[in-house]
């Protein structure tokens, strides 16, 4: 393997080259399975999108290409080529360990995709700037020696890597400056290995003093970030709440602000002297109704959801009974199958074979009609009683409160409140009707295989 | 009803005369009290009422005591069990009046159990009670002071079944003997019981055969009675809005009705058969009737509710330590009863046992009480009957109120009780009790009495006579093997041996026949004290079943078939011929990991048959299972190549088809895998079989040995931390000694010459120090005289006996010879010895003399006055 990548760069060594199917089929060849299994492989030909692990150093490549079909795809070496652009690996989700060491890469790109990488080499390259990695959150070991990094600030944007133990940064101009040691340290707390030496804890205590303070801000302005952040996703989720309720925008004056926006009259009225007054008047009563509306929107939610879950509940329980039910009566079936099966197996008389196959046939028909049976009861079950008008009523109730506020903004409502009930029942229906397909597809498929089984057997035993 | 109420009302005409009489005694007992100011007016009139009450007769209780006095030594008692204080007399004539007035008012009833005798003297019932609370935390309780009575004591029957004994010991005594009748029992747990703060009383009354025996054949034994399982109610759910209706059911609902109706009548048939047959067994168990059935007299103890959050009065029987509702029939009537403050007689009627009494005794009706305690129990109002009678009780209450506080019961002349942590340990005589229930035989031992750690036997019979045994049960404490119960079932012949957790196997449970290898077993552990995570183990002859729980491999049951052993031509031993196996068999947990169709959840080596059978866990919504089979056979095709592997080898149904399981190379590397797999479990398989050899070898040593543990903490038991702490002990003692002879004060004699509290001026501190020398010097030079004026004294001697010898030289016999030569050796011996010391002593004393005044230009006494000398 390795004489032959040798031989292929002396070869090649002119001619820079693209990866091509050709070249592929062969690396996957040399490299899957070896001996006995080797030979079947052969035999059946190895599909590319099974392949976990492939090898292409040494080949004098210059553009990475053709590599979407493996998707399975988790070791890949690209090392020793003359790549100077991360190109084409979008499709190799799967990937946990990339090498391009020794290529020309200039810039870090094209790697947003490959979230589960855990191991990434960037050796000897002519990198300058440590940048594009913030998909690859689980990056644990990262190594850029040998490269063109010169800014410290380089480290600071590898302090988001949680998962970050090893590092490798030797041979950058970053490395001459007199605290580089220490400054990763402090900088990047959990990492255990630096330019492939272990950090001790002394090590790790002075750098955590000497650097306290930039750390200490460092941490407190990631600290308020992250708050943020936070704050704003619960922001959202409220209001996706709201809009689950269909009750978003009322707890305030959004509703009275934007009637008014609109109406040119009413702004006019306002302008005179005692109309000022009582619009501030009518505004405060206006936001308290809303604020009323509110709240009992999202008591109104509260109630359906609840209905929703015993609903769902009883749905999954009839199912799961039912489930148990034909569990049960297939393990019995077998049971008394695989008896069956070896008395056919040593009956010797052909007669009695052909009787006791018909009984077996019997039997898997008999097995077949009563899954199905099974299945149609619980359609029935199910069908007859799904009837939506409990969960409307919550929304009827709901309504007459409506009947209070501005049409428009109640149109809306109970549209969207009647569109959600057609839309949830439309689902459960549908949901339904899939299981149901599943199910019957799950059972004639059983049935077919048993079927073949013995059918198998019938022949054997003819011959 | 009429003749109730004309009793009711001889009852209150009895009531109001003793009320009478109780205001005379009153009277009476106030100048008792003060005698010493002599008013003659009540003396006069107290006399009187003597002469009248000495007429009436009391009827004295009389009986040979069981335990005659001078098998106590009485000796050793306190002054207290001697002698009455003037208290105590005062309190006996207070009985005797209350006694006399007693049987002139009731004469057809048996005189009062007011005051036997105890080892010397005459005191009063309730004094013999002494309130003690035990150190030991298993006697807080009521159920295990009772216990540790009825352990503890030997039964002695009283002299007279049908009388009270004339001696009531105290609870010293009957603890130093370990034995007592039922009044000596009922003391001492009455004692304990009002010391753990229970309202407890002692029960004079009569009981019945069997209780007054302590004939427990009739009962059953209370560890033979199961547990009663609680009856699991489990709360139908509440039909939820949604749930579906069930299928409609198509079956006959006559047909249903017949059916049930048969199945009742063939069920009350059974049980008439079940119940006759109950009946004719328990008419066979009846015992002969006793004809002094209601007269034996019995005591027994009385615990009312309210104390100690007791929900409900009871008795307890002394003599087995068991509880009885007071309703139960063992109990058939109550003469009186008292604890440590007062007495009360009964005087409700007993007819139907003691079912209808009410134990309210606050009630002066229903009891009668000697002491106007100041803590006499709450009346309860609501049992107010007599309407009537109200006035007279409230003018009694007055009375008594305003004139009787002035006597209560004297404490108790008994010393506080007291039990040793070795008889407390030992609990029963001599450590060893059988008790004899029906059908069942129980033997208890104390701790380490037996040398393999036996403490307790339950042995269960099948039939009254106790011929057949139906089951033993043995308990163990201390065992260093951990085992704590063995249970032998005569009629299945199996073996049960449970274990507490610390075995070094970690065995929880061993059920067995023989302890022969490959034979029916069970052997459970304690699964956490494992590394594989074993709970159970069971074999058969052929087969071995395994039981896991919470291993990272998901692998729950591994069972095993073994085929017969192949006869090998070489005669090797067991281990090294082990049986074939035939089939294993592996069940694995769900690994949430894995999707469904990866996650094996069977798989099944069919060794003999080159098989592998794998099925996979069911995924949720669906019913069936993928399954998968491997047929592992080496064929050769026809050019004569091995072939790898053929779609045929491999039959599989997946339940969602997918393309890379229907390659070659994924069945191939599936079934390499497995084929490794198979070697992994066999070598599993052939390692318990080898644990199993192990675990039986290891348990017979055990049981060989049967070691007993020795908690580090018990000092009596533990020789290496006994000698450990004898050592120290001496250690410490020695060091004492070296302490006080460095702290003699070498001039105590002469600071003692100077006048004491003064300072020493220079003048006597230097005489001082001359004289403590000059003082040691004459010591060394009488020391050294006395050395040498033995030493002549010794050489004189010799020269006097070889001048003897070479005197009768000629006449001596050999043994004078022998004798004279020994002598002479001896005396050479002593010679030398003197002369060495006598040289060491020269030697030494310069140097002694020189640190003696060293030593006094150091001491502090004497340092600032020498040093300016100095």
């Amino acid at each position: 393997m390795l004489s032959s990548g040798k031989m292929n760069r002396i070869y090649d060594s002119v001619e820079p080259r693209v990866i091509d199917d050709d070249m592929l089929k062969l690396a996957v060849g040399e490299q899957g399975p070896q001996e006995e299994a080797g030979q079947l492989a052969k035999q059946e030909g190895i599909l590319f999108k099974d392949v976990l692990s492939l090898q292409l150093d040494f080949q004098n490549i210059l553009r990475i290409d053709n590599l979407w079909q493996f998707e399975s795809l988790q070791k890949l070496q690209l090392d020793n080529n003359i790549i100077e652009r991360i190109e084409g690996l979008e499709n190799l989700t799967q990937l946990v360990w990339l090498d391009l060491s020794f290529n020309n890469i200039k810039v870090i790109e094209g790697l947003d995709t490959l979230v589960n990488l855990e191991d990434l080499s960037l050796f000897n390259n002519r990198i300058s700037k440590i940048d594009s990695l913030d998909t690859l959150v689980k990056l644990q070991v990262l190594s850029l020696g040998n490269n063109q990094i010169d800014n410290m600030m380089n480290i600071i944007y590898l302090r988001q890597f949680k998962c970050l133990r090893t590092l490798s940064l030797s041979g950058n101009p970053i490395t001459q400056a007199e605290d580089y040691k220490m400054f990763i340290c402090a900088h990047l707390p959990d990492l255990m290995y630096l330019d492939f030496r272990r950090i001790d804890d002394h090590m790790k205590d002075l750098a955590e003093m000497k650097y306290q303070y930039t750390i200490d801000e460092l941490k407190h302005r990631e600290h308020l970030r992250q708050a943020q952040l936070q704050e704003e996703q619960a922001q959202i989720m409220k209001l996706e709440e709201y809009k689950m309720a269909f009750v978003e925008n009322l707890n305030g004056s959004f509703l009275f602000d934007s009637m008014y926006a609109e109406d040119m009259e009413g702004n006019k009225l306002s302008c005179l002297p005692i109309v000022g007054e009582l619009l501030e008047v009518y505004k405060d009563k206006f936001v308290i109704i809303c604020l009323n509306i509110f709240e009992y929107g999202l008591k109104q939610h509260e109630k359906r959801k609840l209905e929703l879950d015993t609903f769902t509940e009883c749905v999954q329980e009839a199912i799961q009974e039912n489930q148990e039910q034909g569990k049960l009566r297939i393990a019995r079936f077998e049971e008394k199958h695989l008896l069956n099966l070896s008395a056919i197996r040593e009956e010797s008389e052909l007669l009695a074979i052909e009787k006791k196959i018909v009984e077996c046939s019997e039997d898997i028909t008999e097995l077949f009609n009563v899954l199905m049976t099974l299945e149609l009861q619980l359609v029935e079950q199910l069908e007859f009683f799904a009837d939506k008008d409990t969960i409307v009523n919550a929304v009827g109730a709901s309504h007459d409160m409506h009947l209070l506020k501005i049409d428009n903004r109640e149109d809306e409502l109970v549209t969207r409140i009647n569109s959600w009930c057609t839309h949830l029942v439309d689902k459960i229906h549908k949901d339904e009707v899939m299981r149901n397909r599943k199910r019957v597809k799950e059972i004639n498929q059983y049935i077919d295989h048993l079927q073949s089984e013995l059918d198998n057997l019938e022949c054997g035993d003819m011959d | 009803m009429e003749v109730l109420r004309e009793k009711v009302e001889e009852e209150e005409a009895a009531e109001r005369e003793e009320a009478a009489e109780r205001a005379e005694r009153m009277e009476k007992t106030r100048p008792v009290e003060v005698q010493k100011e002599e008013t003659i007016l009540t003396q006069e009139m107290l006399r009187d009422l003597e002469k009248k009450l000495s007429e009436i007769k009391i009827p004295i209780p009389a009986g040979t005591p069981v335990i005659t006095e001078d098998t106590i030594d009485v000796s050793n008692l306190p002054l207290s069990y001697k002698t009455n204080t003037p208290k105590e007399e005062h309190l006996l004539q207070v009985a005797d009046n209350f006694s006399r007035q007693y049987s002139h008012l009731c004469p057809d009833r048996v005189p009062l159990f007011l005051h036997p005798l105890n080892e010397c003297e005459v005191p009063f019932v309730s004094t013999t009670i002494r309130p003690t609370l035990m150190p030991y935390p298993d006697l807080y309780n009521w159920d295990g002071c009772a216990n540790f009575v009825s352990d503890f004591l030997t039964k002695v029957p009283l002299p007279d079944p049908l009388k009270p004994p004339s001696h009531l010991y105290s609870s010293t005594t009957v603890l130093k003997q370990q034995k007592g009748n039922c009044f000596d029992f009922s003391t001492l747990l009455c004692s304990m019981l009002l010391g753990a703060g229970y309202d407890a009383y002692c029960v004079n009354g009569y009981g019945s055969q069997a209780l007054c025996n302590m004939d427990l054949t009739r009962e059953v034994c209370p560890l033979t009675v199961k547990p009663k399982e609680t009856v699991k109610t489990k709360e139908k759910a509440q039909p939820k809005k949604y749930t579906i209706k069930p299928p409609r059911d198509l079956t006959s609902r006559f047909e249903q009705q017949q059916e049930i109706k048969k199945q009742k009548e063939a069920k009350a048939q059974k049980e008439k058969q079940q119940r006759e047959e109950e009946e004719r067994l328990l008419e066979a168990e009846k015992a002969k009737p006793d004809p002094l059935h209601g007269l034996r007299v019995h005591c027994w103890v009385l615990v009312l509710s309210g104390k100690r959050e007791v929900p409900e009065s009871f008795f307890i029987d002394p003599f087995t330590g068991r509880s009885y509702s007071s309703q139960d029939d063992h109990f058939l009537g109550i003469e009186s009863l008292w604890n440590h403050r007062n007495y009360w007689i009964n005087m409700q009627d007993c007819w139907n046992c003691c079912k209808d009494l009410v134990f309210d005794l606050g009630d002066p009706v229903r009891w009668e009480y000697m002491l106007l305690g100041t803590d006499k129990p709450q009346l309860s109002l609501m049992e107010e009957e007599d309407e009537g009678l109200n006035d007279d009780d409230d003018i009694e209450d007055l009375g008594k109120e305003t004139e009787d506080k002035s006597f209560d019961m004297p404490s108790s002349w008994v010393e506080q009780i007291t039990i040793s942590p070795e008889a407390f340990e030992t609990r029963c005589p001599n450590g060893k009790k059988v008790l004899q229930y029906r059908r069942a035989r129980l033997e208890k031992w104390a701790p380490y009495l037996n040398s393999n750690g036996l403490v307790c036997r339950l042995t269960t019979y099948e039939d009254l006579e106790c011929t057949k045994i139906l089951e033993v049960k043995e308990w163990y404490q201390n065992r260093e093997d951990t085992l704590e119960l063995k249970h032998i079932n005569n009629s299945s012949g199996l073996h049960t041996d449970y274990f507490r957790p610390g075995h070094p196997q970690a065995l929880r449970v061993h059920v067995y026949k023989t302890m022969q290898p490959e034979n029916d077993r069970i052997m459970e552990f304690y699964e956490t004290a494992r590394v594989d995570g074993l709970i159970k183990r069971e074999e058969t002859p052929r087969t071995m079943t395994e039981y896991y729980q919470g291993r990272p491999d998901f692998l729950s049951y591994r069972h095993i078939n073994f085929g017969p052993r192949v006869k090998k031509l070489t005669s090797a031993s067991t281990e090294s011929n082990p049986r074939p196996m035939t089939k294993i068999t592996e069940r694995f947990s769900r690994n949430p990991a894995k999707p469904a169709d990866e996650d094996v959840a069977e798989r099944v080596f069919l060794i003999a048959d080159e098989r592998i059978q794998l099925r996979y866990h069911c995924r949720d919504d669906y019913i069936t299972a993928s399954k998968r089979e491997f047929l592992q056979r080496s064929e050769v095709d026809s050019k004569g190549n091995k072939i790898i592997m053929t779609s045929d080898m491999c039959i599989s149904f997946e339940v969602e088809p997918m393309e890379h399981t229907k390659k070659l190379l994924y069945q191939y590397e599936t079934m390499m895998h497995l084929k490794n797999e198979e070697k992994l479990s066999k070598h599993q398989a052939w390692e318990s079989e080898l644990e199993v050899l192990e675990i039986l070898k290891l348990r017979e040593e055990e049981e060989e040995a049967h070691t007993l543990n020795i908690s580090i903490y018990d000092t009596k038991r533990n020789e290496k931390s006994k000698e450990y702490r004898e050592a120290m002990e001496r250690v410490m003692h020695e060091e004492h000694l070296r302490q006080v002879e460095a702290q003699l004060d070498y001039l105590a004699p002469f600071l003692a010459q100077l006048p004491p509290g003064e300072k020493l001026t220079r003048m006597q501190a230097v005489h001082l120090k001359d004289e403590c020398l000059s003082d040691f010097k004459q010591r060394l030079i009488d020391k050294a005289n006395l050395i040498q004026a033995r030493f002549e004294k010794e050489n004189q001697e010799l020269q006097k006996q070889q001048q003897w010898y070479q005197e009768n030289q000629v006449t001596l016999t050999p043994e004078d010879e022998d004798l004279y030569l020994s002598y002479c050796s001896q005396a050479m011996f002593r010679i030398r010895i003197l002369e060495q010391r006598l040289n060491r002593h020269k030697e030494l004393a310069p140097l002694k003399y020189l640190a003696l005044e060293e030593k006094l230009y150091k001491d502090p006494r004497l340092a600032e006055f020498l040093k300016v000398l100095a």
